[in-house]
Order: structure tokens, then C-alpha cells, then sequence
């Protein structure tokens, strides 16, 4: 044979293989790259959504309540689908397409998290009328499925309750504890050893120190949006911040003046009753109650049935441990905290996606992706938007992806990072800014979220007007730049703040913790009795 | 003597056929293998940074290590803009009915591992809002690079084959404690 022959022998068999090879890869790089850009829309999504949220909350006064904060949420999920849909409108996807892939959204809140999914319509009242009604019997919508708490039942002996979990140490107890008795009480858990002294309502007498460090009443300043531009006292309670103008305290809701029947005391005590109440409390959770006995091996689902095992090993709760306090982020309490809050979630959303089938009409087997460990623990310690999306074709198979966006700005919850330390040069910094450490320039402390900008409506005009609760500037060192920072994981503070706190001491300590108590007892939550608590800051 | 001839170019025209063509085919194969390979490295070291918001000298090395694998040597370009929202602040304070503007500034890669490197633990926070890029180049002559200049030349400093770019608003703050 030729030479010739051979050569053109060569290219016949090497032309196709060497066309198909090209193409296939061609296609795999054609699908990861599909893969990669979903999955940044999807995460630029839930970060629209979580800013319209954002957005939403902190300017409304009302937002911890919960028809204000559902109506929020389902202005969220709605920013969320226009905004997937306008990512995707170039792969020619519509918002009522993309619907079909979106199993759930998850939004974890304070003490318990919703899901956005669809569920049947189930109408059984006697005057629902067929066909008249907006929604009917049967029918498929999607919607906000009722708020799940954080909690966990657990039973021994007499003790039959069911303890509902936070983002931090608040817990709420509900059932009948050692002694038979039903019970309904929520509170603080703080190592009881760590508060000595005793604060006296009555004649203001204030000795309460924490872990050494001296809490104190307090004077609370902020600008609010009126002409005479000064700063003005107030007092938050339960979520609402009372401001005093003379001998009159109103609250504002929504640009809107509500002058108050009381006249509220101008010296603050909310942090200093913050760790009274919590002592109180966590003494009673170990010793009256019988709750101290605990352990996860207590723990039942809602039938009674054991769910110890998911726990591991068995430890010992609420009780107290060896140089490690209750507040440590290290501690057993913390570490069954963040077990039911993941069980409770990996449950309910589970449960959601793999419902999922009967609802879409896309044939892709919606099933729950596994959540890495560090992605739980933002989960578990912030107020979070966790967004699926499953069963779109990329090519060589499907996509299934997630994204979880957390929210740091928010009223929800005050984490020990959301307290902002404000100074004498007109600056605010961050808890562990290194400039702070000795520092007796330090004037005050407040939360982050009064450090942003709010917006007012006027009632008669509907102009809108901006303006900031504190006018101090971002430290560049902390809050610009960050790059002053202690670490708080050496094993010196083991990641507790409250040990780095102890440790500094000084102005930075007694403001700090003092900032910390009185954001965590004036937020508002379900369980407070407004009037109650109203009664008590009376002067 | 014109078969002689005839027999020396098919020679040659068929070491070309045989040897030279596949060999170019390979080599562009596995330009685009390495080319999958730094895209995905660099998009999920860019959506690691973004959704952590922390940038630590091990993903940084981890990352320049899973590039570094496919056989090149590469060019990698960050940058960090940093949110500063103190100008806008101060606009809105002056005048009410006015949203301030927000302003950013720059960091770029040899700032930023300065930093990494003078941090105790290896690591950059950064803040909800900061936007964070990466853009990879290769710097060496790869194979299929060398035996197309053997047919055609390319000239000028730009002539790479395998670029990966990605960039991203970042969505967590990273200093928490």
C-alpha cells in the first residue's frame, strides 16, 4: 500500500474521534459553566431578596410584629422570583416558568423559621361556597406555611415540657415541670455564679456586676426625624422606642407622632435587669423546676417517641459545667441549641422539597441537597434566607443548587457582633477593634441597625426624608476595613466574647455588656406583656 | 527524479498528518480541560469568599495550588472593592431628602496579600456589600500555544489561551464573634 493510502487511512479514523472529542468536551464545558452562572443567580437572588427584606424592616417600626413581618417576608419571596426572573429572561425563562423549579425558601427568624411552598387549599368551613370564594378547596397555591419554633419536648418523670430555642440564650419553657405544675416562662440563660450584687427597682440602688464588670443604668440618646435637629431621650421597650419631648413621651409609627399617657423614667435599667432576670431565671431552670436534670436522652418527638439518638452521645443540658458558663458558645446548652434548631429545620424542609413532586409539573426528582457544616453554622447563629432551585436541564443533567444569604441588619435578634461601640471622635466601632482596648474615650453603645439610614414618609406631603438614629461615622480600622480585629478563636477566649470582654475590662467591658442586655431586653418578643413591662419604667 | 520529489513531500506531508495534527488537537484538548479546570477554581474560590466573607491565606494557596495543577503557571489578578458608606453619610445629614452615595475604593492583589500576610490568623474580613474579583491569565507558552506559532505566529504580551474571570457582590460579613 502507498504511503498515500495510509495517510488518508490515518485521517478517516482520526478526524471523527477527534471531532467527537472536541464536541464532548465542548458540552462539558458548556454545562459547568451553565452550573457555575445559575448558581451565581441564584445567590444574587436570595441577596435581593434578603435586601428587599432588609429594606423593608428596617424602616418600618412595626416589622417584629408578625402580620408586618409576613407581609415583609412576602414582599421578599416576590423580590426574589422578579429577580430570578429577570436573571434568567436571557435563557428565556419567565417568573411563572422558574416557579416550577423553586422547591422552597426558607427564612429562619428569632425563635422560629418559615417555609415559601406550595400546599393544597383546605377549606372546610360551613360558609365556604364553591366558586365564590378568592381561594379554593383543593386548590394548589403557594404560600408561607405556619411559623415552626425551634423546639424540642422532652420528658422525665413528672417533667413533660416542651423548651422553644432562639438564634441566642433566650429560651421559652412550656408544661408541666417537677412538681406537677404547669408552667409558661421564658428567659435569659446566664451562668448564675458569673452576676453578683443586686439592683433595687425602687431606690435605683445598682451593684450588679457581671463576670467582674460593673453594669450599669444608662442615658439614651438618638436623632429623630424632626426640625429642632437635637438628640432626644428615650426608652425602648418590648421593640418600641418612646422619645421624651418636656413632660410628654410619644412613640413614632411610621413618620407618625402617638403622644403616651405615661411618663417613662429617663435613666435606662434595661441591661442591668437583663442580668438579674436572667440569674433568676437560670437558677430556677436548675433547681426548682427540675429542669437542670435534663439530658438529650429526654428528648421525644411529638408522639412521645425517643429522638435521643440523633443527639449522639448523652449530656446533661441546662446543668453546670466544668470552666465553660451556659452563654459560652462552647457549652452543652449551646450545642443542643444549634442539634434542634438543624433537626428542626433538615425535618420540616426535607419533608417540603420531597412534597415538591406532587406540585411541580417538571419531572425531576426534588429531593433535599446536604448542607455543609459551615453553612449550618451561619444558618444556625443568624436570621437567614435559604433559597433551592432543582430539576432545570444543563445540558448533561440537572441542575440542583441552593444559596443561603444572611442578614446581619436586622431588629430580630441581637447577636453579641450587632452592638456597635460609639467614641468621643464621632466614630462607631466594632466590639473587637483593638483601638477600643483601654480606650476611655468611649461614650456609648447601641445597636447596628441604628447606625443605618431610615427613611420617613410624610403623612400629609409624601415627601421622604432620610436620617440616621446616631450620625457618628464607620471606624475605618473596623467597620470600613475591618482589619484591626481581635480573633476571638484563640484559645485564650474560645470564641466567647464574653470571656474577651471579661478579659479587656475597662469602659470597652461596661459598655459593651451593658449595650448587650439592654438590646436583648428591649426587643420585642411574643411572649412580653406590653402593659406589664410598660408599668415598670413609669417613673 | 519527479517520483523522488513527489515521495518527499508525501514524507513530509504525512509526518504532518500523523504526528504534528493530532498532537495539536490533543494539546488544544487539554487547553480546554485546563481551562474547565481554572474556571471552576476560580469560581468557587471567588463564591467561597462571597458567601463567607472571609478571604484566608489557605483558600488563597489552596486555590493557587488547584490552578497550578493543570500544568501551568498562571497570572492571578485580585480585586477587592471596599464599601465606604461615610461620604453618603454625611450628604444625607446635610441634606434630608437626599440618599448620600456610597463610595468604594480599591484593593488589589499585592495590598491584599500583604494584609493576609501580616494578619495573625491568615485572614481578610470583609463586609456585606464589598464586591470581590479574580481574573486568572496563564503566563507560560502551553503546547498547542507553541506548535501553532510553529505555523502561525502570534505576537504581543496579552497571548494567552486559558482566562478565567469571576466577581461577585460579597453577601456575608465576615468579622462575626
Amino acid at each position: 500500500m502507498k504511503i498515500q493510502s495510509l495517510a488518508v487511512i490515518f485521517i478517516i479514523i482520526i478526524l471523527p474521534i477527534s471531532m467527537i472529542l472536541t464536541a464532548y468536551v465542548q458540552n462539558q464545558v458548556k454545562t459547568l459553566e451553565l452550573q457555575v452562572s445559575y448558581d451565581t443567580k441564584l445567590t444574587n437572588a436570595t441577596y435581593d431578596a434578603l435586601k428587599a427584606f432588609q429594606l423593608n424592616t428596617v424602616n418600618s417600626s412595626t416589622s417584629d410584629l408578625a402580620n408586618s413581618k409576613l407581609r415583609d417576608i412576602e414582599a421578599s419571596v416576590n423580590t426574589f422570583f422578579n429577580s430570578i426572573s429577570s436573571n434568567f429572561n436571557m435563557a428565556g425563562y419567565n417568573q411563572d416558568i422558574l416557579k416550577e423549579y423553586v422547591p422552597a425558601i426558607v427564612y429562619t427568624m428569632y425563635d422560629g423559621y418559615y417555609i415559601y411552598s406550595p400546599f393544597t387549599n383546605t377549606l372546610t368551613s360551613d360558609d365556604y361556597v364553591e366558586g365564590v370564594s378568592t381561594y379554593q378547596n383543593g386548590e394548589k397555591i403557594s404560600g408561607l406555611k405556619p411559623y415552626v419554633f425551634y423546639s424540642c419536648r422532652y420528658v422525665s418523670g413528672n417533667i413533660d415540657v416542651v423548651i422553644t430555642y432562639s438564634l441566642d440564650n433566650y429560651i421559652t419553657v412550656e408544661g408541666t415541670i417537677k412538681d406537677g405544675t404547669p408552667v409558661y416562662r421564658s428567659g435569659y440563660l446566664i451562668e448564675p455564679s458569673s452576676i453578683t450584687g443586686n439592683y433595687n427597682q425602687e431606690t435605683g440602688e445598682n451593684s450588679i456586676r457581671y463576670r467582674g464588670v460593673e453594669i450599669e443604668t444608662e442615658h439614651l440618646t438618638e436623632y429623630i426625624n424632626d426640625s429642632n435637629n437635637q438628640e432626644t431621650v428615650y426608652t425602648k421597650i418590648n421593640g418600641v422606642k418612646y422619645y421624651q419631648d418636656g413632660n410628654t413621651w410619644y412613640s413614632m409609627l411610621n413618620g407618625q407622632r402617638y403622644n403616651q399617657d405615661q411618663v417613662y423614667k429617663t435613666e435606662n435599667d434595661s441591661g442591668v435587669r437583663y442580668y438579674q432576670e436572667a440569674r433568676e431565671f437560670t437558677n430556677w431552670i436548675r433547681g426548682e423546676s427540675g429542669l437542670g436534670e435534663l439530658t438529650t436522652a429526654n428528648a421525644v418527638d411529638e408522639n412521645g417517641n425517643s429522638i435521643s439518638d440523633i443527639f449522639g452521645t448523652s449530656y446533661n443540658i441546662f446543668g453546670t459545667q466544668n470552666n465553660i458558663a451556659i452563654e459560652d458558645p462552647n457549652s452543652n446548652f449551646n450545642q443542643q441549641r444549634l442539634a434542634v434548631i438543624r433537626y428542626s429545620i433538615e425535618k420540616n424542609l426535607s419533608i417540603a422539597i420531597a412534597n415538591y413532586n406532587n406540585y411541580s409539573g417538571v419531572t425531576a426528582n426534588f429531593q433535599m441537597p446536604e448542607l455543609q457544616e459551615h453553612e449550618w453554622e451561619k444558618i444556625l447563629n443568624n436570621v437567614s434566607i435559604i433559597s433551592f432551585m432543582q430539576g432545570l436541564s444543563i445540558g448533561g443533567k440537572l441542575y440542583n443548587g441552593y444559596s443561603i444569604v444572611t442578614n446581619t441588619k436586622t431588629e430580630e435578634v441581637v447577636n453579641t457582633d450587632s452592638i456597635y461601640l460609639v467614641t468621643s471622635d464621632g466614630q462607631y466601632h466594632r466590639a473587637t477593634d483593638n483601638d477600643l482596648i483601654n480606650n476611655n474615650n468611649i461614650t456609648n453603645a447601641y445597636l447596628n441597625v441604628d447606625f443605618e439610614r431610615k427613611s420617613v414618609t410624610a403623612a400629609d406631603t409624601g415627601n421622604v426624608r432620610y436620617f440616621f438614629p446616631h450620625k457618628q461615622t464607620g471606624c475605618y480600622s473596623s467597620i470600613v476595613n475591618q482589619s484591626n480585629l481581635n480573633d476571638l478563636d484563640v484559645d485564650e477566649y474560645d470564641g466567647s466574647i464574653y470571656t474577651y470582654m471579661a478579659s479587656k475590662g475597662g469602659e470597652l467591658a461596661k459598655k459593651y455588656l451593658t449595650a448587650l442586655g439592654r438590646e436583648r431586653y428591649s426587643m420585642y418578643k411574643t411572649n412580653n406583656n406590653s402593659d406589664e413591662l410598660k408599668a415598670e419604667y413609669i417613673q | 527524479m519527479g517520483d523522488t520529489l513527489i515521495t518527499v513531500i508525501a514524507i513530509a506531508l504525512a509526518a504532518v498528518l500523523m504526528f504534528v495534527f493530532p498532537l495539536m488537537t490533543m494539546s488544544d484538548r487539554t487547553d480546554d480541560v485546563s481551562q474547565l479546570a481554572t474556571e471552576t477554581a476560580t469560581t468557587e474560590f471567588v463564591d467561597n469568599v462571597r458567601t463567607t466573607g472571609k478571604l484566608t491565606l489557605d483558600n488563597y494557596s489552596q486555590f493557587v495550588e488547584n490552578i497550578s495543577s493543570t500544568g501551568n503557571s498562571y497570572d492571578v489578578e485580585m480585586e477587592l472593592q471596599v464599601l465606604d458608606e461615610n461620604p453618603g453619610k454625611k450628604t444625607t445629614q446635610a441634606e434630608a431628602t437626599k440618599i448620600g452615595e456610597n463610595v468604594y475604593y480599591t484593593m488589589y492583589t499585592s495590598q491584599i496579600l500583604d494584609e493576609l500576610d501580616n494578619s495573625a490568623s491568615g485572614t481578610k474580613a470583609l463586609k456585606e456589600g464589598d464586591i470581590f474579583s479574580v481574573s486568572v491569565k496563564n503566563t507560560n507558552t502551553t503546547l498547542s500555544q507553541q506548535l501553532k506559532n510553529f505555523f502561525y505566529s502570534v505576537t504581543g504580551n496579552d497571548t494567552y489561551t486559558i482566562a478565567a474571570e469571576h466577581a461577585g457582590i460579597v453577601t456575608a460579613n465576615g468579622a462575626g464573634n
